[in-house]
């Protein structure tokens, strides 16, 4: 398989941005989720500065696919509805900004409580403010937290569509972000036909 | 004549008191501070105690009667990290329920052959009791001055993070420790 997209399928580099990242977003909101009930052990400040390594990663990751995404041409869009259309380009806008700006967030709690902020214990991260500052981490962290939530219900709406479109329409949207030999339904019907 | 040997008796009272003792400044509160440096996930912090009480007897021409004693409001420490300054009063750090203050005094001054001067002293801190050295610098200004001391400790000496907490890559052992006093006469 090509490691860029083709007219008709998305490459190598897409695919592996595209689920690598879904795959550490599923690991950060489990682990974001129950380090906060952890009590105060030297555990939990190891579980939170993964949890900040994983974030910042995710965030390298995310310009990297944005800057390959504004590059490479995307595959021809599936022939749908039209607000179906809109609607997944709007939710693939959204889960660009999120994955985005959800670390971002993180970073800039971080920072405005003055935490420290080691990718995995090796590179120190600069912080985004000067030190301390309350009115900033509060904010921060409610948006880090919303934005979480928002996360949560774009990608339900972007799995169930994905879902929807290969179980019940039975076309190639998610076939094309798949490492699979396969042909697509479209050509296979194709040549079905006499 | 009884004027005179008033005088004279004054004047020797004033030779034998600065003999005794050394000069008692008035600490200015509001212009000293006592901070330490830490380490913390492989990243330096500052922290300070916010209140404490040092009664400074210092003449640099007259060590031998210089004395320094320290009392910490352990409690006020505070290190711009809301949920750090929530765990060092706990028990597994500087138990402030136990040992709310701690203390420092000299024992001796000394000179080193470079000039420079050195405190030694006793530090009471969470229970322990351990000489302490501090570097001294002292330096005049009109009739007040300037008093910088520092030193380093081991914050394990003293059982600050014990237990699970005792894992030096995580939480270092030295502390440096600094105080700036603003002396007034």
């Amino acid at each position: 398989m090509p490691l860029r997209n083709t007219d008709t399928r998305w490459g190598d580099i897409a695919q592996t941005f595209h689920w690598l990242i879904a795959a550490l977003i599923v690991v950060q909101g489990v682990i974001g989720l129950t380090m906060v009930e952890l009590g105060m052990t030297p555990t939990k400040v190891r579980v939170f500065a993964l949890h900040k390594s994983i974030g910042l990663t995710v965030l390298a990751l995310a310009l990297l696919r944005l800057a390959w995404r504004l590059t490479q041409r995307a595959p021809r869009e599936v022939p749908m509805p039209r607000w179906q259309l809109a609607a997944a380009r709007l939710s693939h806008f959204l889960l660009y900004v999120l994955i985005l700006a959800l670390p971002f967030s993180g970073w800039l709690f971080n920072s405005a409580a003055n935490s420290p902020l080691e990718w995995f214990g090796v590179v120190h991260v600069p912080s985004l403010t000067r030190g301390f500052d309350p009115v900033l981490k509060a904010f921060a962290l409610r948006t880090h937290v919303v934005l979480f939530w928002v996360l949560v219900a774009v990608v339900a709406i972007h799995v169930f569509a994905a879902l929807w479109h290969h179980l019940h329409q039975r076309d190639d949207v998610l076939l094309r972000m798949l490492p699979l030999k396969k042909k697509s339904r479209a050509v296979q019907r194709q040549g079905a036909m006499p | 004549m009884k004027s005179k040997v008033t005088r004279i008796g004054a004047l020797l009272l004033l030779l034998w008191a600065s003999a005794a003792s050394a000069r008692d400044w008035k600490v200015d509160a509001a212009h000293s501070t006592l901070t330490f440096t830490g380490t913390y996930q492989g990243e330096k912090f500052e922290g300070r105690f916010k209140r404490f009480d040092a009664r400074i007897a210092y003449d640099p021409a007259n060590l031998a009667q210089s004395k320094f004693d320290v009392d910490i409001d352990i409690a006020s420490v505070d290190t711009a990290n809301t949920e750090r300054d929530q765990a060092l009063p706990g028990k597994p750090f500087f138990d402030t329920a136990q040992f709310p203050r701690a203390h420092f005094v000299t024992t001796r001054f000394r000179k080193a052959a470079d000039g420079r001067v050195f405190a030694d002293g006793t530090l009471s801190l969470r229970g322990v009791s351990k000489p302490v050295t501090l570097a001294v610098t002292f330096a005049q200004a009109g009739n007040g001055g300037t008093l910088d001391v520092q030193t380093t400790l081991k914050r394990l000496d003293f059982g600050i993070g014990s237990g699970d907490w005792a894992d030096t890559s995580m939480i270092g052992n030295a502390v440096m420790v600094r105080g700036h006093l603003l002396l007034q006469p």
